[in-house]
């Protein structure tokens, strides 16, 4: 591999470099063209050894029985595919997945966006908020789960409040309690992301002709019309961007915070289908079948990233 | 993906705001309150924000004094920052999941796949900014493509080309492999920052008899300079915070893994303990945090950047 470290090189079209440069320009424009953008091939390798490759060759592992990374494969058909419509586990993992997408982009979404207008108006304390809310964007996936690992754990920061205030019995095991852990998960989301958002819709309104706001105001429009009025439809399809971003975080980078806060229990509680690509190849020795998972899930993004853009199409 | 051109716009724009203050910018500054005139409502929407703000502060402030505790005043006095100051718990993370070594992995790891993806991306972004034809508007489409490819969900075929590259549980499998990620929205930026690059500084490059390396190093790469910082600084939190791939391709060796793999061993180790978990956290976030301060003013436009990225 370390062959391909050589962009540095020169191009193929140097070896004349020594010549002047106008018998280069006298060469047909198709070949000048390709001798110039071979010097974006080792990036294009690279691109289709690490990321077409291996994508590529998910949809061959889906079809396979294959019980650990070192185990032989043996063909399977769809066989994986027509196991994971009748899993209770991989059902349970869907609906979880489902629930966590439905409650958590409208909130992260619209409430990134009501946030990003106030920051927008400069009002007292805003680069306070601001940098506050750029802290999640430096926290890694482990990082945010252990945070949060203080934040729920029994004598940890929610109970300790519960203590304080007198509602000792409100107090239980967030992450250990079969009901309380699937929130906890999808609260950490909401959390991290909804102030991601908010800094990105910030950096974006900030960046729209401020007289435009002005000719609404002087025409008696108030904050709230202002904001869904004239903001939302001028922003329209960077808040598509950014309701994809959020779309594929919490369908695959969940996972790190599911596998570091519960493991996807307690039972299967907060499995979600991300995390059991993870653990069915890694933990339960299901490498083709969990393949299959992430199949679906791949598909379930792509699917999603269309229907989102087709969403948010700007309309004027 | 045709807000491409938002971050691109934006550092330039904001380079001229200071020196041009315009009349309404005052205006609205002198206001003050800035939903001045929206009567009762507007304490709903200030209350409704501070009260979003300090839940987001809430475990940050938990975590940062936590660290500082010793572990009984974790439990009777959770939410004071007036107990008895501790450093035994840094002391302690450090030694308990060896985070020195792992916060050096990480380094490496990190600037090695700072390192690869420059080195593919610069050349790349020159010849496709350069060209004009069909070819390099496609080879530019497949970059954009690969946007939309979420990394995860190849999760175990790229353990598998880590296996046959002979390069499982190593760290230089990440320095090859993290770039690849990077590199479709490297090259998008980067290559728009070069097409902005006057025609003009080039002729007379090349009239001077400079080669084609030889423009791309003394006009190109030097014009860049501004998206190369953000596309850098977004790479460095990419591959600096990257957990999933380093946990399952390096593995749990305590002589390799990265930080990210290591920290969360702390709270296996100390159940109960949340003192050392916090400043185990505390220091992976350092140097984060050093480029967030360092680079404040890019870092808007590499978030930006990064929304791209869907």
């Amino acid at each position: 591999m370390t062959t391909l470290t050589t962009p540095h090189r020169p191009s193929p079209d140097s070896p004349d470099r020594a010549g002047s440069p106008a018998p280069r320009r006298r060469r047909s424009p198709r070949v000048r063209e390709a001798a110039q953008l071979s010097a974006t091939l080792p990036a294009l390798i690279w691109f289709l050894v690490f990321t077409v490759g291996p994508l590529v060759s998910l949809f061959y592992f889906s079809t396979v029985n294959w019980r650990g990374l070192i185990a032989p494969r043996t063909p399977a058909g769809l066989g994986n595919f027509e196991r994971l419509f009748t899993d209770p586990v991989v059902g349970l993992a869907a609906w979880n997945t489902l629930l966590q997408l439905v409650v958590s982009l409208p909130i992260v979404v619209l409430g990134a966006f009501m946030l990003a207008y106030y920051l927008s108006l400069k009002p007292r304390g805003h680069r306070i908020m601001r940098a506050l809310m750029f802290t999640p964007v430096l926290l890694s996936a482990s990082a945010l789960a252990m945070v949060f690992v203080g934040v729920f754990a029994p004598k940890g920061m929610i109970n300790g409040f519960l203590d304080v205030v007198g509602l000792d019995e409100l107090a239980r095991p967030w992450l250990a309690d079969g009901t309380s852990a699937l929130w906890a998960i999808i609260i950490v989301t909401i959390w991290c992301s909804l102030s991601v958002s908010a800094i990105m819709l910030a950096a974006r309104l900030n960046s729209v002709d401020e007289s435009i706001f002005e000719a609404a105001e002087i025409d008696g429009a108030g904050h709230w019309r202002r904001m869904w009025q004239i903001a939302w439809p001028i922003c329209r399809e960077f808040i598509g961007v950014v309701t994809m971003l959020q779309f594929l975080w919490t369908l695959f980078a969940s996972a790190a915070v599911v596998l570091l806060l519960t493991r996807g229990g307690p039972g299967n509680a907060t499995v979600t289908l991300s995390f059991l690509v993870y653990d069915f190849a890694f933990n339960q020795s299901k490498v083709g079948y969990s393949q299959a998972v992430a199949v679906v899930l791949f598909v379930v993004g792509v699917v999603g990233i269309l229907l989102i853009r087709r969403a948010f199409r700007q309309k004027y | 993906m045709t807000t491409t051109t938002a971050p691109e716009a934006r550092p330039a724009e904001r380079r001229t705001a200071p020196a041009a203050p315009t009349p309404v910018r005052r205006r609205r500054r002198r206001r003050g309150d800035a939903l001045g005139r929206t009567g009762p409502s507007k304490y709903l929407a200030h209350a409704g924000v501070w009260l979003y703000v300090l839940l987001l502060a809430a475990p940050l402030y938990y975590l940062v004094i936590s660290a500082f505790k010793r572990n009984t005043d974790i439990f009777n006095q959770p939410f004071s920052p007036f107990t008895p100051l501790t450093f035994d718990n840094f002391g302690l993370a450090f030694s308990q999941a060896s985070l020195g070594t792992a916060m050096l992995n990480s380094v490496y790891v990190t600037l090695g796949a700072e390192l690869v993806t420059l080195l593919l991306a610069i050349p790349a972004s020159y010849a496709l900014a350069r060209s004009k034809g069909a070819v390099g508007r496609m080879v530019e489409r497949v970059f954009a493509l690969g946007f939309l490819i979420p990394g995860f969900a190849a999760l175990v075929p790229t353990v598998l080309l880590s296996i046959s590259l002979g390069l499982f549980h190593t760290r230089e499998f990440l320095i090859l492999f993290l770039p690849a990620s990077a590199l479709p929205l490297t090259v998008i930026l980067l290559t728009q920052a070069m097409r902005a690059v006057p025609a003009e500084l080039e002729e007379s490059a090349l009239l001077d008899g400079a080669g084609p390396l030889r423009v791309l190093w003394s006009v190109y790469v030097p014009l860049s300079v501004p998206t190369l910082t953000v596309v850098a600084i977004l790479n460095f939190l990419s591959f600096w915070n990257e957990y999933f791939f380093s946990l399952v391709i390096i593995g749990p060796d305590a002589a390799l893994r990265t930080a990210q793999v290591a920290l969360p061993t702390l709270s296996i180790a100390n159940a109960a303990q949340y003192g050392v978990l916090a400043a185990g956290i505390i220091i992976t976030l350092v140097p984060a945090y050093l480029v967030y301060t360092v680079f404040a003013d890019k870092m808007e436009s590499a978030v930006l950047a990064g929304a791209l990225k869907g």
